[in-house]
């Protein structure tokens, strides 16, 4: 029984009326994160503002230029290893990607992969689900119960921030048939516009 | 004298990370997540302070007290936490777009009616998201999370006539907002 007075009982029962869910192997996914120990971001606290940010990183910059001391190699490769989540929907969080990327930058080399041993990364027992060169493409396979998994927001190309996301289509419960990553830009005003072109 | 210090349950050997978050998140995960939902503009930002809510909850499960708090209680004003946090370094996005409600759960059965809940829905978070702040927390833990008014006293540490006040005053609000 509603507990709002008479005059807003609509608009009580409509909001009453809303729930929104989870994707279903989001809490495996979580109790994989929680495992393994993984921290959750850091509370952010008021800082100097994003001028003041820029103009010190320019002044760092300059300086490190003048002096003639590269700054960060951000050309050579990095190795990103991230397990386990629901990859293939078999609806266990047994799946891992390794990928190897630019830093920040393109993917060079990708693996979906089945955690056979329970390593937590790539392993020769593994059994490997998918794997992709440079550019993502559609693995040949049928459409039908064609299914995309996301999994947002990681650290999946070196970079740094979690700000990535993988993207999976596959057909449950063993079959990988596209990956990719992408960007999650934090200021888009929905989803529909808020990553990157798919890496 | 040293105090001594009385072992806190929830860190004992049979209460691992991974078994505590799977607990938490299966007795409380889809509240807290429908909760922040009504709050954020698309699934992708509710999932990541989810996961953040269980995250931060493990890790700081050896300060949990079961006789001060429920376990939904505490975790709800951790969530309040992350989204307040959240909230104040993001800028607002009043528009909720129809593309990003696919979280939505709906038992309306055919296409059609599910589009039109879908419109209606995102007409009520878009009205939702001009009201002050404290409206919308409010609003969200009410309606977002099927908590009652006495729940929602609790996380907020009210008194619920209180809470009661200012949910209709935010029901007020929010009418003028939607009326044509």
């Amino acid at each position: 029984m509603s507990e709002a007075p008479e005059d807003f009982r609509d608009l009580d029962r409509s909001l009453r009326a809303i729930r929104f869910e989870p994707p279903a192997s989001f809490g495996a996914e979580l109790a994989g994160r929680a495992a393994r120990g993984e921290a959750p971001r850091p509370p952010r606290r008021p800082g100097p503002g994003r001028a003041l940010l820029a103009t010190a990183a320019l002044v760092a910059g300059g300086a490190a230029v003048a002096l003639g001391r590269p700054i960060i190699s951000r050309s050579l490769p990095v190795t990103i290893d991230r397990c386990c989540y629901d990859l293939d929907g078999g609806g266990a969080a047994d799946d891992g990607v390794r990928i190897v990327a630019k830093r920040d930058a393109e993917v060079r080399r990708l693996w979906v992969y089945e955690d056979r041993d329970g390593s937590r990364d790539l392993s020769p027992p593994d059994v490997v689900r998918l794997r992709r060169g440079a550019a993502p493409s559609l693995a040949e396979g049928g459409s039908a119960g064609l299914i995309a998994l996301r999994r947002c927001c990681l650290d999946f190309d070196g970079g740094g921030p979690d700000d990535d996301g993988l993207l999976v289509i596959g057909v449950p419960p063993d079959r990988v048939l596209m990956a990719a990553i992408y960007e999650r830009r934090a200021r888009a005003p929905d989803a529909a516009h808020s990553h990157s072109r798919l890496r | 004298m040293p105090i001594p210090v009385r072992a806190n349950p929830l860190r004992s050997a049979t209460a691992p990370p991974e078994g505590l978050c799977r607990e938490w998140y299966e007795s409380h995960g889809a509240g807290i997540y429908s909760y922040l939902r009504f709050q954020l503009p698309s699934a992708a930002v509710a999932e990541d302070l989810t996961a953040d809510v269980f995250l931060r909850a493990v890790r700081a499960a050896d300060r949990f007290d079961p006789n001060r708090a429920s376990a939904r209680t505490w975790l709800f004003r951790i969530a309040r936490n992350v989204l307040r946090d959240y909230l104040r370094h993001e800028r607002r996005h009043p528009h909720v777009s129809l593309g990003a409600l696919d979280d939505l759960r709906s038992q309306a059965p055919s296409p059609e009616e599910r589009l039109l809940w879908k419109e209606e829905v995102a007409r009520l978070l878009a009205a939702v998201a001009t009201l002050p702040a404290s409206d919308q927390e409010i609003i969200g833990l009410r309606y977002g999370s099927e908590l009652d008014t006495g729940d929602v006293a609790q996380i907020l540490g009210l008194r619920e006539p209180a809470v009661r006040t200012r949910l209709w005053r935010a029901l007020g609000r929010l009418r003028r907002v939607l009326a044509p």
